[in-house]
């Protein structure tokens, strides 16, 4: 057979279904080797060839799905952990205004956190979690992508909404107009890696009078002639394009935005009032929350929503300028915003019964210092960390492991794999929620060495934290 | 306030920079001490006061700097090299030396002899194409031409003005005088400085390093500078991977920032030599899997993707990264009561005076450890067996190695061709394996040749050597190629299959810079942004780095970020909602308002509506509109307000595919 019939052949068994014209048609040396009978040598893996996709190979596990959205709050700057979730009260350190007080049997601090207090039965903390990096644009990275992003495939790495895009954008309806991973108050969310574009986080910051750009300074109905107009001059070059397909899915996306715009479902989603706003903490984390909670509710097609609370860094002043509480950004008054925001979003999936079917996850990328503050007052970096989850059957009002006297190290990891809680296991627990197989491999990535959704997963290194539905 | 200790900081680093060499010992022990705290983020401070001293580092075998597990990570020696490398990469013969070619640079002219490239590159592409029997696109039409060329060599649309001249030229050799115009403009500068700043990650801040924004516009100065002066590509290179210095003052030692984006935290300093050597080769000789033996053997891992992957080893990965292992990249604080304030240096041979120590237990990597008595392991340029000479420092060694590769050249020039072309003629252009790349030594059964035209691969690679890395020139011959001047639309049945064989020009979504600028051009209607202390600019494509400018409009258009973000040329749903919404937009499309006395709208409220259509489209479009578009468009502006039709008008060409496309 010549080089050239194996091409076709190949290109027949594996059709080109993706949207970029210039990478197509695109077979990986994997698959050419897998046509050919040079084999995978992984071969205990269960294979998952399909002529819709790219070959995918998978363990056979089993996920919890329970989850039909997430929504994953990242605390951007590095919390300290044991002022919030794993409150360690210091004698002569911890200020009164903390409040420490037993919740459930756990440590609390009602002076920073009250309002996520009441929320305690809905909420499971993992307090036996370690980060990898202690430098935060690295690590806030890690916690997005799930592995190390100056690994071989850490460039090429999609954010984890954006593997959530590409299995759950099957299961849209034509009537969806909502983007299926959306970004708020997240500018510098991790990309969509080697994924095609329409799996990125959709970023925008919420605003109240709705999303951006989906008015025109002219109106409706003036939009509606020059739409119109466009189309007349233009639908020869972008309809069955004479110059290929880029065209054609240039015309899919004005479709998409002019379905975006003027769209009362839209509006209502994405805009709020300000008594809305007052509730949720009237901060641009809260109103985030708050247009979360209203997107989940328009039921439009978005399945995960990353959110980002930066300002956590808190090398100085972490009580205030001198220790005074009100002045400064520091953890009462940050503490406030995320109190005032997370526990209005609970609250309210609650209320209408979205909570059922959704996981909050909130984490950041590292820990601080513990024990006695720097001499500037603040905590420095440090691995230790905390997770928080709720909903979709998480059971709420308790702790998963625990850290020594100081909260300096875990103490007990309390769960199955009897070690510190990763971000891998964080990205692993969202993937199982949503019943997406964790230990999946891609073929389809730019270097044809196969893109795992959990980095490891077919050694069983990383996995879902089960023990939060247990 | 920042501005003050950004003031204080050049002062400080100006003095540090002449008195360099002079630091004590005692200050370079605290400079140490102060680097592992900043590795370990602010641990150091934490210690100050009073915390218990504990190694941050990661645990061996820590999480993915592979996927294929640990039991793979064994450090093993070659046993024996099964292909000689020599024959898979030659050694350009005629090497030059420095003095000569920083003569060769001043005197160069910026364009080559004409007659040279266009007939080979056609040669060897419609030769293909005859063997496949594939009919190629037709040529283009000169309106096609001047856009798509414009657009390419310097990331605008052309005016109305030069597509008329342009067109309505007799002359046979018109486009030949076009891209000479256009690669002698200062625009040419502009655009090819944005696509090397790509290239070369030249970014203020990135995950594992922050340059500043000093460095980063050392940098650009640096890379800007380098291709006014149309400096050869293989001194680029040189001084690059040669850079010696402090990272944020003087375009001349701008290329310092380069080494330094290497840096990487959270392990062993070899972590570092190992990053900036997988930079070196992906940049360089368009090879990443070199990044992959960095951390294993080959074999078990590019088994099926690269024949001389699979039988390289860590060891011989390690040999090309001891080039590095004299190098320190040297983080030093201003003022030691400021922690976010420093600058970065490149120095060789102070710190670290042994070769590559096989010493580390935990980082990034799986652990180095040796292999019998050989403890450290010496600088080796493994693709041609190449060594230091005696007393040759060693990272003037690697330079001197690296460009002498013929490797080097083909890397470039298939870069090259992926910007104009959109595919590389081996794809991915950062996926090179040297030992499928030449047709008369082919590879085993198994395998095929790598590039999808190896003559042609070769022929420009030698074309590029022998031109004295002429960037201008490569670029030049290229686009005067009848093959770029094919059209990118295909009438018959197209078959994807061709692609690789460049049957026809691939269209492109223009850059976002390119959007933006072309809106600002055509609409007559200027803009100015403000990047920091660099001052305002008139034109995207002037800025630094795309996040200088950032904001929604820009980062729609996914500029990427020169750290772990390339540019793309995806469409989104944003661009669409950007280009039809957005106050840039806008505002452009305005007769009347701020700014817009002279605005195209306005002009073309002047003229009767069959000159106002005529307008708008060569304005915009750079061509004149088909006998169908002309009835439409004048019909559109018979009725209703004459002057929001004409803005309605305008804004559906801003809105149309081909003036989003290059095409």
């Amino acid at each position: 057979m010549s080089e050239q019939e194996k091409f076709r052949q190949i290109n027949r068994k594996y059709p080109n279904r993706q949207a970029t014209f210039f990478d197509r048609p695109h077979w990986t040396r994997r698959q050419f080797f897998e046509v050919v009978g040079a084999g995978v040598t992984a071969s205990f893996l269960v294979g998952k060839a399909s002529a819709a996709g790219p070959v995918i190979t998978q363990l056979p596990v089993e996920t919890v799905n329970k989850a039909k959205n997430v929504i994953f709050v990242l605390l951007a700057g590095a919390p300290s952990h044991t002022d919030l979730f794993d409150l360690k009260v210091v004698s002569g350190v911890t200020p009164d205004a903390v409040k420490p007080a037993a919740l459930k049997g756990l440590s609390w601090p009602t002076g920073i956190l009250p309002k996520l207090g009441g929320t305690i039965d809905d909420i499971a903390i993992v307090r036996s979690m370690r980060s990898h990096a202690l430098v935060h644009g690295l690590a806030q990275t890690w916690t997005q992508i799930g592995r190390n992003p100056a690994a071989a495939l850490g460039d090429i790495a999609p954010n984890i909404g954006s593997v959530v895009a590409i299995e759950k954008t099957p299961e849209r309806q034509p009537s969806h107009v909502f983007p299926t991973f959306l970004a708020l108050n997240s500018s510098g969310a991790a990309g969509p890696g080697y994924l095609d574009s329409k799996y990125a986080p959709f970023k925008t910051a919420p605003s109240a009078s709705g999303l951006g750009n989906t008015v025109n300074q002219d109106g409706e109905v003036r939009l509606t002639a020059k739409w119109n107009t466009m189309h007349s001059l233009d639908d020869s070059l972008r309809v069955d394009s004479p110059y290929g397909k880029p065209l054609e899915d240039m015309n899919d996306f004005y479709s998409a935005a002019k379905g975006l715009m003027y769209n009362a479902t839209v509006s209502k989603a994405f805009g709020f009032t300000a008594q809305d706003s007052q509730r949720y903490g009237n901060s641009g984390f809260g109103n985030s929350c708050l247009v979360a909670k209203q997107v989940l509710a328009a039921n439009q097609g978005t399945r995960f929503i990353q959110i980002t609370l930066g300002g956590w860094d808190m090398h100085q002043n972490i009580y205030g300028i001198g220790g005074d509480p009100t002045k400064g950004t520091n953890i009462f008054t940050l503490g406030k915003q995320l109190d005032d925001g997370l526990s209005a979003l609970i609250g309210d999936l609650k209320a209408s019964g979205l909570l059922d079917e959704t996981l909050v996850v909130a984490v950041g990328e590292f820990g601080r210092t513990v024990g006695k503050l720097s001499a500037a007052a603040g905590r420095d970096h440090w691995q230790q960390q905390f997770a928080v989850f709720a909903g979709a059957g998480v059971k709420g009002g308790r702790a998963i492991g625990s850290t020594t006297a100081d909260g300096a190290m875990t103490d007990d990891p309390g769960w199955s794999r009897g070690r510190d809680v990763t971000p891998e296991d964080v990205e692993a627990t969202i993937y199982s929620a949503m019943g997406i197989n964790w230990t999946n491999i891609r073929y389809d990535d730019p270097f044809g060495r196969g893109f795992e959704y959990v980095p490891f997963s077919k050694d069983d290194r990383y996995g879902p934290l089960t023990e939060l539905w247990g | 306030m920042i501005l003050a200790a950004f003031t204080i900081r050049r002062e400080c680093n100006f003095l540090a920079r002449r008195g360099f060499t002079l630091v004590t010992g005692a200050e370079r022990v605290n400079n140490m001490r102060f680097r592992a705290g900043i590795l370990y983020g602010f641990w150091a401070l934490g210690a100050a006061a009073g915390g218990q001293a504990q190694e941050a580092q990661l645990p061996p075998g820590h999480a993915d700097c592979t996927m294929f597990g640990p039991q793979r990570d064994r450090f093993v020696k070659p046993e024996r090299e099964r292909f000689a490398l020599s024959a898979t990469t030659a050694q350009v013969t005629h090497l030059r030396g420095t003095a000569v070619t920083m003569a060769v640079a001043a005197a160069q002219p910026a364009v080559v002899d004409p007659a040279n490239y266009p007939s080979f590159i056609d040669r060897d592409v419609f030769g293909a194409l005859r063997d496949a029997g594939v009919t190629p696109a037709p040529k283009t039409t000169d309106y096609e031409f001047i856009r798509r060329v414009t657009l390419d060599l310097t990331g605008r649309v052309p005016t109305p003005d030069r597509v008329q001249t342009f067109v309505t030229d007799t002359a046979p050799d018109k486009r030949l005088k076009l891209i000479d115009e256009l690669i002698q403009s200062p625009e040419w500068i502009d655009k090819w400085t944005m696509y090397f700043g790509d290239r070369f990650r030249n970014g203020q801040r990135k995950a594992q390093v922050n340059m500043f924004a000093q460095g980063r516009n050392a940098f650009y100065d640096w890379i800007k500078s380098s291709l006014a002066s149309n400096k050869p590509y293989d001194r680029m290179a040189r001084e690059i991977i040669a850079a010696r210095g402090t990272n944020s003052f003087n375009a001349d030692e701008g290329a310092v920032n380069w080494l330094v984006g290497g840096r990487v935290t959270g392990g062993p300093v070899q972590d570092i030599w190992d990053q900036q050597t997988a930079n070196i080769a992906e940049t360089f000789l368009g090879m990443s899997h070199v990044n992959c033996v960095l951390c294993h053997n080959g074999r078990g891992h590019l088994d099926t993707l690269s024949l001389w992957g699979k039988q390289t080893t860590r060891y011989q990965a390690w040999q090309l990264a001891s080039y590095l292992s004299h190098t320190d990249t040297l983080q030093t604080r201003v003022d030691p009561a400021i922690a976010n304030l420093y600058y970065w240096s490149i120095t060789d041979g102070v710190r670290y005076k042994t070769d590559y120590a096989l010493n580390t237990t935990t980082g990034n990597r799986p652990q180095r450890q040796p292999s019998g008595s050989e403890k450290t392991v010496a600088p080796v340029y493994i693709f041609t067996g190449d060594k230091p000479a005696s007393g040759e420092d060693y990272r003037d060694a690697m330079a001197r190695s690296v460009t002498s590769d013929f490797q080097f050249a083909r890397a470039a020039v298939n870069y090259i061709w992926l910007e104009l072309f959109g595919r590389g003629i081996v794809n991915p252009a950062n996926q090179f394996d040297l030992a499928r790349l030449d047709p008369d030594n082919p590879p085993p059964d198994g395998w095929t040749i790598q590039p999808s035209n190896p003559q042609l691969l070769n022929d420009l690679a030698k074309a590029f050597v022998d031109g004295g890395y002429n960037v201008k020139g490569l670029i030049r011959a290229v686009v005067a190629s009848e093959t770029y001047q094919l059209s990118s639309r295909y009438d018959g049945d197209w078959n994807p299959t061709w692609e690789p064989l460049f049957a026809r020009k691939m269209v492109r979504r223009l850059w976002g810079e390119e959007v933006m600028d072309a809106i600002v051009q055509t609409s007559g209607i200027p803009m100015s942004y403000t990047i920091g202390d660099a001052g305002k600019i008139s034109w995207a494509m002037q800025a630094p780095e795309p996040l200088a400018i950032g904001g929604n409009f820009l980062t729609s258009f996914l500029p990427g970020n020169r750290d772990d973000e390339e540019r793309r040329g995806d469409g989104a749903v944003q661009q669409a909602l950007n280009l039809m919404n957005d106050p840039f937009v806008m505002g452009r499309t305005r007769a009347t308002g701020t700014g817009a006395t002279a605005s195209l709208a306005a002009r073309a409220m002047a003229g009767n509506n069959e000159q106002a259509v005529n307008l708008l489209y060569l304005t915009v479009l750079s061509r004149s509109p088909s006998d169908s578009e002309k009835a439409a468009a004048v019909t559109s502006l018979n009725s209703g307000n004459r002057q929001q039709k004409i803005e309605d008008l305008l804004w559906s060409l801003y809105n149309k595919v081909d003036f989003i496309f290059n095409y």
